[in-house]
């Protein structure tokens, strides 16, 4: 994929969100517990935030900044991967969602990799700087709950 | 202390318990489990339900014996106690209307098949039984089952009785014949239930098993009897004890079920050696396979 | 020590030491599984009780989860009343010779003691612990009263401290009380979770045996939700019911291997140990794999039991394994000590991230990363990040994952309207512990997430007073 612009760049974020959002959704669709439901709905309503802060960006009203400093607590690189079934648990559903943020996270970054616009590359960053964020938050409620004791 | 109302030998290596639990029995459903502790320095055993009868509450398992704690079961009179039987533990196997469905009994799994077979028949399956074990002498519940099933095969390694052959042999022609098999529901030693699972995953006929990992408390407290299942770790005794056939990881359940291999053996050596202990004559014959 | 103790001056008694609690040696006590502190004299007692110097607004009580009127016991002490201090303490604490051993007292009453400003605060755990074996050694249990029945029924799900103390408060006031236990002994985590060298089994039947007199039915081996669901109980004729299920569903890593023989979660192997006494293996039939190099991940109290166990089961090199670093470590002071002089190895800020095993499936070994803690985030707590390329290799033939335990299901599952939080802990009122079902009632673990022993004895007591109220005031109405 090739991007020219910010605003092509904008455009396919705000997409990724979108995406993101209905992925959530469809397997809250899935579950088999009302908590789990709950979950996934509360997942997907937080991607529509994270497009609501990128239709911001797009109007000017928001600046993303590559600087800022995200602490990446790498779960997700040693869990194994999990495929979201309707029997899963909330250890599970967090394991999904971060694998879900480590892949846009990463996707951006190859995408900054990959051009040599310095201003897209910045845009690029920030951008997965956002998804860094995600993952975080969801890496945050897996150790607090998962190792508890540990 | 549950009752046990008699412990018979119905095979040189097989023998039939049956125990007054008439609460645990009027809940219990096929494909169900219970565990059983023998004595207060008993280990707690899992055990498949063999028969259910709700008239007079009492539960039937059968077991052979391969170890030490069923080796002690044996020594359990009629109208003796037991410490403890808790259940009815495990999800009850799914039974539907499936038009033809095929239960595929090996060794020991001889006897939770009969349960669920009645069951199958009750929803209005056309029951094809298959029972097969080493040899005539260890074949059990042929009456049992012949009373249920639309048609029973019978199968035997050494071909004393029945086909010579395998349980997959029959299971085989079953499917090539012209019958539409909508079910198919296996329980045996790990190797049969891994082979029929091979078989029919290429026929992409619906195959359940019975997994039987070492357990401990039985409710999912402690995870010592998680198994593979697709990518996913479960509890048997609480996500099971039925799967997915098709998905089971079954060299991991063999491998996990050598866990105590030396500690059982020494355990069943210091039994035998015991010097009152009277059925260490019988016992021997059955000495545990290295 | 002056025979008349109430002229000695609180001076002259902030004079006195605190008294050290008689221990086994480490080096002999790493072999064996007989309890670790023996437990003070009745000398050490009397000295120990003489250091309260009774000040006015003994900040002891409050800071005791459930107000147990700590001056008051102490002053029987101190009168050589020793079975009616521990009457006292059961005043408000159904488990005193439970909670004097397990109790983080020095988190909860010994940290607020007015002692502690200057000196070391008065060993009220040690003074709880004397007075509760005191009466039980020697045969001076008294039954309490028990008022006339009440017609009503009470169904109590696990035989935890929680169930426990729910049946000891409610059987006082007259309810007919039935505690339904899975396993076959009840206690619930006090008995398989906590081994022998740091609560001693036949204590634990002796505080069920007490209740037993009292007229409270156990029924063990009997799983609510299984056997009869809650609706059941109910239809049955009980009038409410609590729930104590515990925090008994193990969390494990999700790091590929897991599966590999000799990788167990806490739960397994400390009830095979505890609960199965396969720490006498062959005497009791259940095994439990021995292994020479093991290693315990966490670092809480189970983590802390876990790794004292295989030590005792005869391990060369017993390892903790925990990803944060000593500071954040949620075990007692108490036991990390206790580990650490019996010869166990802490590796700290370190983490596995794949388990290694052999031909057999058994496991073999362990591929770990070194941890470092991170910016702290919005919640303010600094979180362990693995260090890029500081892997490298454990050899172990077992491991044991104390990480977590989260809340059982089959309550909730076999429960329809039982509401629970997403991690599975049943919601309830934070007074009445009542839940979103009427007349069912919940406390302890099943609550909190794993948490400790007194704050599950005091969530049942809360229990108990808001089921009596429950329960009555339906007669009431009636009349």
């Amino acid at each position: 994929m090739k991007f020219d612009s910010v605003e092509q760049i904008l455009t396919f974020a705000i997409g990724k969100e979108q995406e993101a959002a209905d992925f959530y959704t469809d397997l809250a669709g899935k579950m088999e517990g009302k908590q789990m439901r709950e979950a996934f709905l509360e997942f997907a309503a937080e991607e529509l935030g994270h497009k609501k802060k990128l239709e911001a960006v797009v109007e000017g009203k928001v600046l993303l900044s590559s600087e800022e400093r995200v602490v990446d607590l790498k779960i997700g690189e040693s869990l194994t991967e999990v495929d979201a079934k309707p029997d899963m648990g909330f250890q599970e559903a967090l394991m999904v969602a971060i694998q879900n943020e480590t892949n846009a996270y990463t996707l951006y970054k190859n995408l900054a990799v990959a051009t040599d616009d310095s201003g897209l590359k910045d845009l690029f960053l920030g951008l997965a700087q956002e998804e860094a964020k995600h993952k975080l938050r969801f890496e945050v409620e897996y150790d607090d709950f998962v190792h508890q004791e540990n | 202390m549950p009752k046990v109302i008699d412990n018979t030998q119905i095979g040189p290596q097989v023998w039939k318990m049956r125990i007054e639990v008439p609460r645990l029995v009027a809940k219990a459903k096929a494909g169900q489990f219970v565990i059983l502790r023998v004595n207060e320095n008993g280990e707690r055993v899992p055990m498949s339900i063999a028969g259910l009868d709700k008239e007079n509450g009492l539960l039937t398992v059968i077991y052979q014996v391969v170890g030490k704690t069923s080796a002690l079961m044996t020594t359990v009179p009629d109208s003796g106690e037991i410490s403890d039987c808790v259940g009815p533990l495990g999800i009850p196997s799914h039974v539907d209307n499936w038009g033809t469905a095929v239960l595929v009994g090996g060794g020991i799994g001889i006897a939770p098949i009969y349960p669920i077979a009645q069951a199958y028949k009750e929803a209005g399956n056309k029951v094809h039984t298959i029972i097969g074990a080493r040899s005539k002498d260890i074949l059990f519940y042929e009456e049992e089952h012949s009373a249920v099933a639309d048609e029973m095969h019978v199968c035997t390694d050494d071909g004393s009785v029945g086909h010579h052959g395998f349980v997959t042999d029959i299971l085989k022609n079953l499917l090539d014949g012209e019958e539409k098999v909508g079910m198919i529901m296996a329980i045996g030693p790990v190797i049969m239930m891994k082979v029929v699972a091979n078989l029919t995953r290429d026929y992409e006929v619906p195959t359940w098993v019975s997994l039987n990992p070492l357990m401990i408390d039985g409710t999912g407290m402690c995870g010592g009897c998680r198994v593979s299942v697709g990518d996913k770790t479960k509890f048997a005794c609480v996500d099971g004890p039925d799967f997915d056939g098709h998905l089971v990881d079954f060299d991991q359940l063999t491998s996990r079920l050598g866990a105590y291999r030396e500690q059982e053996q020494a355990a069943m050596k210091r039994f035998l050696e015991n010097p009152g202990c009277k059925l260490a004559e019988a016992v021997e014959k059955f000495a545990y396979p290295s | 020590m002056t025979e008349n103790t109430e002229k000695l001056p609180p001076k002259e008694r902030m004079k006195i030491p605190r008294q050290s609690m008689p221990e086994q040696e480490p080096n002999v006590r790493n072999s064996n599984f007989q309890e670790v502190p023996l437990g003070l004299t009745e000398e050490q007692a009397l000295l120990e009780a003489n250091r309260c110097i009774e000040c006015k607004k003994a900040p002891c009580i409050p800071g005791c989860p459930v107000e147990v009127d700590i001056p008051g016991f102490i002053r029987l002490v101190m009168d050589k009343e020793y079975a009616a201090a521990a009457r006292k303490i059961k005043e408000t604490n159904a488990l005193p010779a439970v909670c004097g051993r397990v109790c983080p007292q020095e988190e909860q009453c010994e940290m607020v003691c007015t002692l502690s400003k200057k000196f070391k605060p008065v060993a009220v755990g040690y003074l709880e612990r004397f007075v509760a074996d005191y009466e039980r050694e020697n045969d001076l249990v008294q039954l309490p009263e028990i008022a006339p029945p009440t017609g009503k029924k009470v169904a109590i799900v696990g035989s935890g401290p929680a169930g426990l103390t729910v049946a000891g408060d409610l059987v006082k006031l007259g309810h007919k009380i039935t505690v339904f236990e899975a396993l076959h002994k009840p206690g619930g985590v006090l008995v398989y979770g906590i081994p022998e060298f740091r609560l001693p089994k036949h204590i634990v039947q002796a505080e069920c045996d007490v209740l037993a007199e009292m007229g409270v039915e156990f029924q063990n081996s009997t799983v609510v939700g299984k056997m009869d669901t809650i609706d059941e109980l109910f239809e049955m004729g009980y009038d409410s019911v609590f729930i104590g299920t515990g925090a008994g569903l193990p969390n494990f890593m999700g790091v590929p291997g897991e599966n590999l023989i000799g990788i167990y979660s806490a739960n397994e192997y400390l009830t095979r140990s505890n609960l199965m006494r396969a720490y006498d293996f062959p005497n009791n039939d259940t095994p439990i794999i021995e292994g020479k190099n093991i290693a315990v991940l966490g670092g809480g109290n189970t983590a802390m039991d876990a790794v004292r166990t295989g030590l005792r089961l005869g391990a060369d090199n017993a390892y903790i394994v925990y990803r944060r670093s000593e500071a954040e470590m949620p075990a007692r002071a108490e036991e990390i000590h206790h580990a650490m002089d019996e010869g166990v190895q802490f590796h700290l800020l370190t983490t596995p991230i794949k388990f290694n095993g052999n031909g057999d499936g058994k496991v073999t070994s362990m591929e770990c990363m070194q941890m470092e803690l991170g910016e702290p985030d919005d919640s303010g707590r600094r979180r362990p990040v693995p260090i890029e390329g500081s892997n490298f290799i454990m050899e172990v033939d077992l491991v044991v994952v104390a990480i977590g335990n989260s809340s059982n299901p089959l309550i909730p599952q076999t429960t329809p309207g039982l509401d629970t939080n997403r991690w599975g802990n049943i919601t309830v009122d934070e007074e009445t512990m009542e839940t979103s079902r009427k007349g069912v009632f919940a406390g302890g673990d099943i609550v909190t997430g794993g948490a400790t022993v007194i704050l599950a004895a005091g969530a049942g007591k809360k229990a108990a007073r808001a089921m009596h109220a429950f329960m009555m005031n339906e007669v009431a109405s009636q009349v």
